[in-house]
């Protein structure tokens, strides 16, 4: 039986680059025959040599290859700076594969960076709309954004509730269906549609809520994006109803305290030239007149004293002096000056004061100044034939003092009770039965609460009159 | 001052030292003066009495000054009688309602009973 071997060679064909693979089926007997035989197998056996040579440089480059885009696979590396180029074909594939590989690298890094700074970015970005949204949702004014289509991109609380949605489910959804006040929406489109004469408008604009009327000061901006194209509407509404009450109250306290320090100086005025120009003709009606004069003065410098004292004790720089008083002798002290009054609008006054024994830490003047201010407004809303009492109470055991003055008078709505000693308040359904600042019931709660700490209580019933009062502490 | 004998003042005013004051100048001056306190006995007292002039204050109980001068002015009897507004001015008054309530002069609180004298003989055409 004929033993064969298979011989199998790859040898590299000159510089065309190819591979030949040599696969004889050779009978052993034969290796040894002749020289034909010889010198053709040795020139097989050089050209194997070359092939392997070839052969071993080839795999050197391939593992080399093969290693390094295994390294380039698991991570950026350097390995490709070690790879050695040689200078046949497949050196020259080599260095092409490390060019491509090289800007391949410098791409992918460009794209790293660039990625890692978008990425950055966006973290600003986000934090950045978050501290918007954050400032937007915590301020007081209702901030209401619309885009281009009208669609609520944004509100915050104050704007759900001074135009009564819910924020959560007016996101997205048309304006129009969002907030019930057709003016502010067609207000809001006007602005985005270029209407308005300019791209920021700012208007006075009423809202009723709850039965209430609100009055907002609204700011509508027309935000463009950089084509100039209308990217939306911001709408910032400034609740101004206290700011225009205050600023309406002040106006009136002007007027009033203009009209009260007018009104002594009128009657000091007319007499004091009456006198002058020898109008009065007798000693008893020039003594009449002299008793006016001095009266009014002591009106004119009470008012000046309410309008001091209250910004004196509001910014804390009026001075105190506490000293033990019986609350019955400053009451007494302070129908003495009030007498005249009553009996000129024929207005009774009764007394019911416990003894003098029993004190009080207080400053004289001021406690005087409320108890007559008290006094005052009892007989100013008081109708002819009317009645005001003055009474103290003691609790010994409480160690409290309490002062009542209490009218027969015209009486305050229910509504407007709880604002009676707000500063500039004046009762709207009483401002016609006498004249006032609305300072003096401000005045006096300040004495008693913040001056004294004590207490101030009030009830009145429209039409039937007024209970008002104090307690303070016995000492 | 014969001739300003037959001539009648309403004065109205809730300050009564004010009343007194320009009541008693205008007497003096031969003038019968009447005396209102607030704006619905003024408007009462002149259309019973249909003084020759009215002088009122603006901010009284009931009708104010410009109400007692606009309700004369809708009376057959009472139209034509002149008024002057004697104010403290501290109420921001419009003109156009001071016009349209027919009152031509105003006189301001503090203010002269001599000034106010002039006035009221001006107003009646009686030479001073």
């Amino acid at each position: 039986m004929a033993i064969k071997r298979w011989f199998e060679w790859i040898a590299p064909l000159g510089v065309t680059g190819g591979l030949a693979c040599l696969i004889a089926d050779i009978d052993p007997s034969m290796l040894l025959i002749s020289p034909t035989t010889v010198s053709g197998f040795a020139l097989l056996v050089v050209g194997c040599c070359c092939g392997l040579v070839h052969f071993v440089s080839l795999r050197r480059s391939v593992k080399a290859l093969s290693r390094q885009s295994n390294e380039l696979a698991a991570g950026p590396s350097e390995a490709r700076q070690r790879l050695v180029s040689s200078d046949d074909l497949l050196g020259e594939l080599v260095t092409s594969f490390n060019d491509a590989l090289g800007s391949a690298e410098r791409h992918t890094k460009d794209a790293l960076s660039a990625t890692k700074e978008l990425q950055i970015q966006l973290k600003v970005a986000t934090s950045q709309r978050r501290q918007a949204e954050a400032i937007i949702h915590s301020i007081d004014d209702a901030v209401l954004v619309t885009d281009r289509f009208d669609e609520v991109l944004l509100a915050n609380d104050s704007a759900s509730r001074a135009l009564g949605f819910d924020k959560v489910e007016a996101q997205r959804r048309p304006v129009d269906r969002v907030v019930n006040d057709p003016q502010l929406v067609g207000m809001i489109r006007d602005v985005r549609l270029g209407k308005a004469a300019n791209e920021r408008r700012v208007i006075e604009h009423r809202v009723r809520r709850n039965g209430q009327d609100r009055i907002y000061r609204v700011t509508l901006s027309n935000i463009r994006d950089s084509q100039g194209e209308s990217g939306g509407v911001v709408s910032v509404l400034h609740d101004s109803t206290r700011e225009i009450e205050i600023a309406r109250m002040k106006n009136d306290f002007v007027s009033s305290v203009s009209h009260e320090l007018r009104t002594p100086l009128a009657s000091i005025r007319a007499y004091v030239e009456m006198l002058i120009d020898g109008e009065a003709d007798d000693e008893k009606t020039r003594r009449e007149f002299h008793d006016i004069i001095m009266a009014e003065s002591v009106r004119l410098g009470r008012l000046i004293d309410n309008i001091l004292n209250i910004s004196r004790i509001e910014s804390g720089l009026l001075e105190i002096k506490r000293i033990p008083l019986s609350v019955t002798v400053v009451c007494k002290e302070a129908l003495d000056v009030i007498s005249s009054q009553a009996k000129l609008r024929n207005v009774k006054i009764e007394e019911q004061l416990e003894p003098a024994f029993y004190q009080t830490l207080a400053d004289k003047d001021m406690l005087y100044q409320a108890v007559l201010n008290l006094l005052s407004n009892a007989v100013k809303y008081t109708p002819s034939g009317g009645t005001v009492t003055l009474r103290t109470m003691v609790d010994e055991s409480a160690k409290k003092v309490a002062v009542r003055i209490i009218d027969t008078g015209v009486g305050i709505p229910a509504k407007d009770l709880p604002f009676v000693f707000d500063k500039f308040f004046r009762v709207e359904a009483n401002k016609n039965v006498a004249k006032g600042t609305g300072l003096g019931l401000s005045l006096v709660k300040n004495i008693i609460e913040t001056v004294h700490k004590g207490t101030m209580v009030v009830t009145s019933e429209q039409g039937k009159g007024s209970s008002f009062g104090f307690e303070l502490d016995l000492c | 001052m014969s001739d300003t004998a037959q001539k009648t003042v309403l004065i109205a005013d809730d300050e009564s030292h004010i009343l007194n004051v320009v009541s008693l100048k205008l007497k003096n001056a031969g003038f019968r003066v009447l005396c209102a306190r607030d704006g619905n006995e003024a408007l009462e007292m002149a259309l019973a009495e249909k003084p020759d002039l009215l002088i009122t204050d603006y901010h009284m109980p009931g009708l104010n000054g410009l109400e007692v001068a606009s309700r004369l002015r809708q009376s057959e009897t009472c139209r034509n009688i002149p008024a002057i507004l004697l104010s403290a001015r501290g109420y921001n008054l419009n003109e156009a309602d001071v016009r349209e309530s027919g009152i031509r002069m105003q006189i301001s609180k503090p203010f002269s009973p001599r000034n106010l004298l002039g006035l009221v003989n001006e107003a009646l055409g009686i030479a001073a």
